[in-house]
């Protein structure tokens, strides 16, 4: 034992760093717990404000369930589109949609028991209208009464804004009387000494279409010189087609639909053929694909009006550059969702009218913020934006009035759209050659 | 002037070949008419049977439609038969007319039927039938003739004409009228009544159905299924009366007024196929009010 | 004819007007949802009783009853659309021009028996639409599109109304002297002419009782659709669905026409959510089974086999 003299002093420099080293460490665990604590609780989900009920009568069966069926197969498809992307946010919250459908079997009577049934026993906050205007002309005073807004998708007859005033009731496809008003304008900017022969069927769609074309023709001084309607039975229209060839007739539109567009364009080859007319442009019939794989060659350089086509190039960008505003899928983006809940089927435009009719109400909701039926109708009658269906905005009567169809026509066996210019992926040809 | 000779003259072949259509489209329910005094309201329902019988042998077959004809007619005949002994067999058996309860009993069973057929074909087949085969047409001076009209014409004389031959010709056949006439003398002559229904109202379904077949070729671009019964039932019944229940070439003769009266009418009622229709099947009324047996006698 | 009094009332009538009252009574307070299933179901009820007047009482088959509806709907449209009048009024007009065109049809068709008369019938409304398709004052091809609101209260009142009448009409005719005389058309028409009964003023008296109730029940179901489009209203499946509902209910009676409305309309409702598609398949069955073998309808066959039920139901 040589040195007791210094026992007491703790030796300074190793306890020293023993303690920075301790502050160091406690440092960094409260700096790590802080910023994990920070980064929890900014990335919560927001809370979830539960679904909003859209309800409706659809016709699945009945005359109107080829087209009943694909608004629906629309609807849901939409529906899948926006429950999927976030849903809508109101006040804060973020809410879902459900659908609350049942089958009016294409029958106007039962319109009267389904929507008060949505209403109040289901409860629906938002009405969709149901397929053609005969039934939406049935459930629209329903919207008014229980002060509802009510998306009309499948009724574009404007008489039903027209005849009655309606407050809720908002359309989101093009009207009825301009379904051939892009035909008729082409044909006055190309052609305008053409006379215009109209057969039509006669039932309220293709009677008021066609004829609101015609008076549009003539307020454009173009000669109308043949109008006939036929029955919807209608087996036979040679005497009518060869009198419309006999008054000098150069274009011809009018049809109905499937059965009866195919009709006109067999007998236009016996009756209307050396030459054909110049111009035809049929409602319904045309848009079909079966049209073309019937006809064949016939086919070619046939117009027909659609309210939407797959080819459409509505777009984020496109809506940019005329200073509206997008929501919703791309017409690309809504095909390929559709076709992966349908089978790999394609949408036919009733799938996207129905499916942008739910696609607006959305828009709508989330930008007035709110459910009250007055501040979403305020919202969509001021609101002016484009979505994969088109342009939307309505007038004060609750019509349509930006949307515009597209005239497509059958080329070399592909159905292309011709018009309007900015969004179509080919011209419009002329003369019509019958083969 | 020439184009209204040119119209008339279009209309008025267009209007034959339409009547002899109709005619054949008739016939069968003539035959069911005069045989068991019973009128199908299902009628209509058997001649859409008969076109998607053509559609189906068209589609998986390749069957042109005028073949399908006689396909369609053979089961049309064994159709007939079923329907014989499912509806009318109780009604029937062993009386000597039909009395006024079992032609409401007929009538309104018969109606429920077509409610039945019209609705399950709704609901499986959705689409327009019409075979898209189409021969052609020839220009016979302003006139354009369809072949496939003129093909369709051609098989429904025959057909009427057969039927007519086998009634008057065949002992099978003379048995049947035998029965339309009066049952207990054709009993007596030791024929089976039953038998002799069953082939009878088998033969006019076998017709109807045939008929359904021809009318694809007719209209080849086809027709909505649950529209052919609203109208060529009505039809039929107003053809059947205007020929005469029972007499065989009453159809043809039918058939052709009414198709001249619907073609030819339109140019007279400023192109109005409503109208012209609507004038054809009124002309049931007066034929009811002061020659109620047919125009022919 | 007998002093009617409450006590010489049938318990069928009774039962009726008993069902009637409490409906009326309540109408204020029910649910929305059951009161627009009531008023259809007493449209469907008015149809099926104005049906029965002609096809019922005297078995000839009406195929073309929906052309009334049809002219009743037309009548409502054009009073409401083009003169602007209260729609019950245009229900008035429609049930009167309904009237007009049964007592002039009814005067030509009536002489045909049977079957030439159901063809006859089922004729006059397919012509009846062809032509109103030409016709532009109403609407052709396009239908016509009224300014009316949703105003059940009122639609169940006016139904109400007319279904009330015309119980009570069936009631008097079948149980007056007039009864025998039309009871013996449907059974034997000519035996009944050699006893004297004025058959062919009978025939169209009960004729133009039906085209104006008719018309009277299709102004109301056009009143509640707020329009009206000829290629639907003309449509042959409304002649159908008036037919099922007595011959399943049964012929000629009191009670049938309301029983026939309840089993097809209630039982329509049901399938809109299960079974879609398939309640025309199933009334067409029920059509054929019930024609065949119980052709007094549900109502009659119980008359028939029970009894007991003799005195309570007709």
């Amino acid at each position: 034992m040589s040195e007791p003299v210094q026992a007491e002093a703790p030796p300074a420099a190793p306890r020293s760093r023993r303690k920075v080293l301790a502050i160091g460490i406690a440092f960094l665990i409260i700096l790590v717990a802080v910023a994990a604590t920070a980064v929890y609780y900014l990335t919560l989900p927001t809370p979830f404000g539960g679904t909003i009920k859209v309800g409706f009568s659809i016709s699945l069966t009945g005359q109107f369930n080829v087209e009943g069926k694909n608004s629906l197969n629309g609807i849901k498809t939409v529906l899948n589109w926006i429950n999927g992307h976030g849903g809508v946010t109101v006040q804060g919250k973020v809410y879902n949609f459900s659908l609350d459908y049942y089958d009016d079997q294409s029958t106007p009577g039962n319109i009267g028991t389904l929507y008060p049934r949505i209403i109040q026993n289901d409860n629906a906050t938002f009405l969709l209208a149901p397929y053609s205007s005969g039934l939406t002309t049935a459930a629209a005073p329903l919207a008014d009464s229980y002060d509802k807004v009510m998306m009309s998708h499948g009724g574009s007859s404007d008489v039903i804004w027209t005849g009655s005033t309606r407050r809720n009731l908002v359309e989101v496809l093009s009207r009825a009387s301009i379904y051939l008003k892009g035909a008729v304008d082409w044909l006055h900017a190309n052609h305008p000494s053409d006379k215009i022969a109209a057969l039509y069927a006669a039932d309220s769609f293709s009677t008021f279409a066609t004829q609101a074309a015609l008076g549009y023709a003539q307020s454009l001084n173009m000669a109308v010189v043949y109008n006939q309607s036929y029955p919807t039975t209608a087996t036979d229209l040679s005497t009518q087609l060869t009198a419309a060839k006999n008054a000098g007739a150069d274009d011809l539109i009018g049809g109905g639909h499937y059965t009866d567009g195919l009709l006109i364009m067999n007998q236009l080859k016996t009756t209307w053929n050396a030459p054909p007319p110049k111009f035809v442009s049929l409602l319904v019939a045309v848009t079909e694909p079966a049209f073309q794989s019937q006809l064949a060659g016939s086919a070619n350089n046939v117009t027909g009006p659609s309210q939407w086509e797959t080819a459409v190039t509505y777009s984020p960008t496109f809506a940019q550059s005329a200073g509206l505003s997008w929501y919703g899928p791309t017409p690309a983006e809504f095909t390929q969702l559709y076709g992966s809940l349908n089978n790999g089927d394609v949408p036919a435009y009733h799938a996207a009218e129905a499916g942008a009719s739910l696609l607006v109400l959305a828009n709508a909701i989330q930008r007035a913020n709110s459910f009250n039926t007055t501040a979403v109708r305020a919202q969509l009658g001021s609101m002016h934006i484009m979505d994969f269906f088109g342009e939307f905005q309505i007038d004060a009567r609750g019509l349509q009035v930006a949307h515009s169809m597209v005239l497509v026509q059958w080329q070399a066996g592909a159905k292309k759209v011709v018009l309007p210019a900015d969004i179509a992926d080919g011209s419009c040809q002329y003369p019509y050659s019958g083969a | 002037m020439a184009d209204f000779v040119a119209l008339f003259l279009t209309d008025l072949v267009l209007g034959l070949l339409l009547g002899c259509v109709l005619a054949v489209i008739a016939h069968g329910l003539n035959i069911i008419w005069g045989v068991a005094k019973v009128v199908n309201v299902a009628h209509g329902e058997f001649i859409m049977l008969g076109a998607y019988g053509a559609y189906f042998l068209y589609l998986y077959g390749g069957f042109n439609p005028l073949l399908s004809v006689p396909i369609d007619a053979a089961i049309g005949l064994v159709v007939g038969m079923g329907f014989y002994f499912g509806f009318l067999y109780r009604e029937l058996r062993g009386k000597e007319s039909m009395g006024l309860q079992s032609e409401l009993v007929t009538l309104v069973s018969t109606f429920g039927l077509s409610l039945v057929i019209v609705n399950i074909a709704q609901s499986i087949w959705e689409h327009p039938v019409g075979i898209l085969w189409s021969p052609g047409a020839a220009q016979v001076g302003p006139v354009p003739v369809p072949f496939g009209g003129l093909y369709v014409a051609v098989v429904s004389v025959a057909l009427i004409a057969l039927t007519d031959l086998f009634l008057t010709r065949t002992y099978l056949g003379n048995a049947i009228r035998a029965y339309t006439q009066d049952i207990p003398a054709t009993q007596l002559m030791g024929i089976n009544p039953t038998v002799v229904a069953a082939v009878g109202i088998g033969m006019g379904f076998s017709v109807t159905m045939a008929g359904g077949a021809l009318l694809t070729v007719w209209l080849p671009t086809g027709i909505d299924p649950t529209k052919i019964g609203i109208l060529y039932a009505p039809i039929s019944f107003v053809i059947v009366v205007l020929g005469g229940p029972g007499k065989m070439w009453g159809s043809l003769v039918g058939g052709l007024t009414i198709g001249l009266i619907i073609n030819v009418g339109q140019l007279f009622l400023g192109g109005s196929i409503a109208l012209a229709t609507a004038v054809a099947v009124l002309t049931l009324i007066p034929i009811l009010l002061f020659r109620p047996e047919g125009i022919l006698r | 004819m007998r002093r009617l009094s409450l006590r010489t009332l049938g318990p069928t009538l009774l039962g009726i007007l008993a069902f009637l009252g409490v409906l009326a009574a309540i109408a204020g307070r029910m649910p929305l949802v059951l009161l627009t299933l009531v008023i259809n179901l007493l449209i469907f009820a008015a149809l099926a009783y104005s049906i029965n007047f002609i096809t019922g009482l005297t078995g000839y088959v009406s195929f073309g009853h929906v052309l009334f509806m049809a002219v009743g709907g037309y009548g409502l449209a054009y009073g409401v659309g083009t003169l602007h009048w209260h729609p019950v009024a245009g229900v008035a007009l429609g049930a009167l021009v309904s009237l007009a065109l049964a007592l002039g049809i009814g005067a030509v068709t009536l002489r045909f028996r049977g079957v030439y008369f159901a063809i006859a019938s089922q004729v006059t409304a397919l012509a009846g639409f062809y032509i109103v398709l030409e016709i532009q004052e109403l609407g052709g091809g396009q239908g016509i599109v009224l300014n009316v609101g949703f105003e059940p209260i009122a639609w169940f009142y006016t139904i109400w109304v007319i279904l009330a009448i015309e119980v009570g009409i069936t009631y008097w005719i079948t149980h007056g002297r007039l009864g025998y005389g039309i009871r013996s058309i449907r059974a034997d028409e000519d035996a009944a002419k050699t006893v004297g009964v004025h058959a062919a003023a009978l025939k169209l008296v009960l004729f133009a009782i039906s085209g104006l109730f008719a018309g009277a029940a299709g102004g109301v179901y056009y009143w509640q659709g707020s329009g009206i489009f000829p290629n639907e209203a003309f449509s042959l499946t409304f002649s159908l669905i008036m037919l099922a509902m007595i011959v399943i209910g049964g012929m000629g009676t009191l009670l049938g026409p309301l029983f026939g409305a309840v089993a097809v309309y209630l039982s329509s409702q049901y399938f809109l959510t299960v079974l879609i598609g398939f309640e025309f398949v199933i009334i067409g069955v029920l059509v054929v089974v019930i024609a065949l073998f119980l052709p007094e309808g549900i109502v009659g066959t119980l008359r028939k086999y029970v009894p007991e039920l003799r005195g309570l139901i007709e």
